[in-house]
């Protein structure tokens, strides 16, 4: 009997330490990582394409970053959600053409989505950049891999400036389909560039 | 030929200037109501780039042109009685008027539409405006008043010019033939 109240005894307490070791872990890890969120006010995420080599620049109205930073204040995941209908290239008839099938399909896809797999610290030699977020873009209805090279500057100890720019390909989510695949006229590559503000949420 | 006018023929360069403008603005009127009424293509982004290449080549033609009439004697007026001139140099001014107005209002068209254009797929154009879907529409909305209006004074000119010729038979349209 007693040898069993011992095992009792300690198997108890070591279901006591296990639950508050896993107490512990719960209630600590979120107070490590940081959540940041996107100002829409003050965040602008916009592209370029290309029409004979010359730029035509457009921006996304509405889209949102979300942002985790480690204890170390390291980024360790990132996600972007762009709706694809506020696409703006400063002109009606574009706005309303590239919403069509052959471009971005708005009606069936409306929203791209970037999610971060895992980051890179860029080397020293990449002035601007001090991260690169390899990770998956959701556009179309395809998904591919892509990384965006990012500097995060902290302006204040709740606010953080985030900017980067990257190149995609329009043909690899196949935007721009029928005679407009060749990308003679309509280059192919598009320049993607960001300034977002983000600060942390409250939760 | 002299290259220079004369107070009854007008000079080479005057003509020159006179009949290349003309065939360009007969295939630009065509193009341009053409371009319009197509449905967004590569075709029509080619039609449209020809459009602007040509109507810049006409803006740079008009403006050097001006500037030999300026300098230039012209040939004296027909005769004819004070209602006929006034009308032959009111639909003179027009046309001069309309097109430096015509390129001008296309490239403002252009510009706030957001739209680059390379001319000749050469020379890229730089933007006066930029994208502004307001001024776009009051730029298209003078681009169309003023094809309408170069159209009936083309017509005008072009029927006084025959009238000359074939009724009144003198030499208004000799002096501007070669």
């Amino acid at each position: 009997m007693a040898i069993n109240q011992t095992g009792q005894d300690r198997l108890s307490r070591l279901f006591a330490t296990a639950c508050i070791a896993l107490a512990a872990t719960l209630l600590w890890q979120p107070s490590l990582a940081t959540e940041w969120q996107s100002e829409v006010d003050n965040s602008q995420l916009n592209f370029a394409a290309s029409f004979q080599n010359l730029p035509v620049n457009g921006r996304f109205k509405t889209f949102s970053v979300k942002c985790t930073t480690d204890q170390a204040a390291r980024p360790v995941n990132l996600q972007v959600m762009v709706s694809v209908a506020s696409a703006d290239m400063g002109n009606m008839e574009f706005n309303h053409e590239i919403q069509a099938l052959d471009w971005f399909n708005g009606a069936d896809h409306s929203t791209a989505i970037f999610t971060s797999d895992h980051f890179e610290i860029a080397p020293e030699s990449k002035a601007g950049v001090d991260y690169i977020a390899h990770g998956k873009l959701q556009l179309k209805g395809v998904e591919r891999a892509v990384a965006v090279p990012f500097d995060w500057h902290q302006i204040s100890h709740k606010q953080v400036a985030m900017r980067g720019e990257l190149s995609l390909d329009r043909s690899d989510f196949g935007i721009g389909q029928g005679e407009w695949a060749t990308g003679e006229q309509i280059g192919l590559a598009v320049r993607v560039w960001f300034d977002v503000r983000m600060v942390i949420t409250d939760d | 030929m002299s290259l220079k006018n004369s107070p009854d023929q007008w000079g080479w360069l005057s003509k020159l200037f006179h009949w290349t403008t003309a065939l360009l603005i007969f295939i630009q009127i065509p193009l341009g109501f053409y371009a319009d009424s197509l449905k967004l293509s590569p075709f029509k982004l080619d039609i449209f780039v020809w459009h602007k290449s040509l109507g810049m080549l006409v803006l740079l033609l008009v403006i050097v042109r001006l500037l030999w009439r300026i300098k230039s004697t012209i040939p004296t007026a027909i005769a004819g009685n004070a209602l006929e001139q006034l009308l032959a140099k009111l639909a003179h001014g027009s046309m001069y008027a309309l097109m430096l107005a015509l390129p001008l209002s296309g490239w403002l068209v252009s510009s706030a539409a957001n739209f680059p254009v390379k001319l000749f797929w050469l020379i890229p154009l730089p933007a006066i405006s930029g994208p502004d879907e307001a001024l776009k529409s009051l730029a298209s909305e003078v681009h169309e008043i003023c094809v309408f209006a170069l159209i009936i004074i083309l017509v005008t000119h072009i029927g006084a010019a025959l009238w000359h010729h074939l009724q009144l038979r003198d030499n208004a349209l000799k002096r501007m033939w070669f």
